[in-house]
């Protein structure tokens, strides 16, 4: 019972930073909410490092995920005839803007990964065991359940297939467990 | 005026989507810093709504969060 209490504080303190580090993200780059995109680069800064793991288990560069929204965008101008200069890209140098003082507000994108995140996934795992942690992989996970949208797209500009990352972030959150 | 040939096809709809995501960014970031240039420049929020076309009211709701770059 103890152990369940204070895994719940754990994983608020998860959630806290997760969407503090995505608000920063998105600011940085000139935008008042946060999407799906920027919880997935939220949580591949999270301690756990279980996100990073997740990419690199199928040979992908977790690092190069910020670079593949910026391709994401660039390709779906492209495809309206709009060509960007590597100067101009449109992730490249953006006006940050400083963070809400009023309440945390997020892009559609990141309400839905939340929503799969705490009422779907993290159901399911707390019903398994009630001290299971919420972990970085966990957010991945969430955020391969997307069809569309930037983070799906940029998945794809990086060559990453959404189904194996998300068989990836399973394995991943089960090796973290075993180790506990 | 904006030439309405150059739309993508309506029959690649996902695409079509995409590209209005990344139009709608790409406007809000010029927007953030042609008004922190405007800002910078002593331009004042009735300008600022005028050359954007809306109202003051609205603009300041918008961007007054938008701080001009200081030289300190």
């Amino acid at each position: 019972m103890f152990k369940t209490i204070r895994q719940r504080f754990r994983d608020m303190g998860t959630i806290k930073a997760l969407c503090f580090e995505a608000e920063k993200l998105a600011n940085a780059d000139s935008q008042k909410e946060p999407g799906a995109e920027h919880f997935v680069l939220s949580a591949l800064a999270l301690p756990d490092g279980t996100a990073r793991k997740a990419f690199l288990r199928i040979h992908a560069d977790p690092d190069s995920f910020r670079a593949a929204i910026a391709q994401q965008y660039e390709d779906a101008l492209q495809n309206v005839g709009i060509a960007l200069s590597r100067d101009a890209e449109i992730s490249g140098e953006a006006t940050p803007i400083p963070t809400s003082k009023g309440p945390y507000k997020t892009q559609p994108s990141a309400q839905a990964l939340m929503q799969t995140l705490t009422k779907g996934i993290m159901v399911k795992e707390k019903k398994a065991d009630s001290t299971a942690p919420l972990l970085s992989a966990h957010v991945v996970l969430a955020a391969t359940s997307a069809q569309y949208g930037v983070a799906a797209r940029a998945f794809r500009a990086m060559g990453v297939d959404p189904a194996k990352l998300a068989e990836a972030a399973t394995a991943e959150i089960l090796a973290y467990r075993a180790c506990l | 005026m904006i030439n309405l040939k150059s739309l993508p096809p309506a029959d690649n709809p996902a695409e079509a989507l995409a590209a209005v995501v990344a139009l709608r960014v790409m406007a809000d970031k010029l927007e953030h810093s042609a008004v922190n240039a405007a800002l910078e420049q002593g331009w004042s929020w009735s300008q600022i709504a005028e050359a954007l076309g809306v109202s003051k009211q609205a603009a300041h709701k918008r961007l007054a969060n938008l701080q001009p770059k200081t030289d300190s």
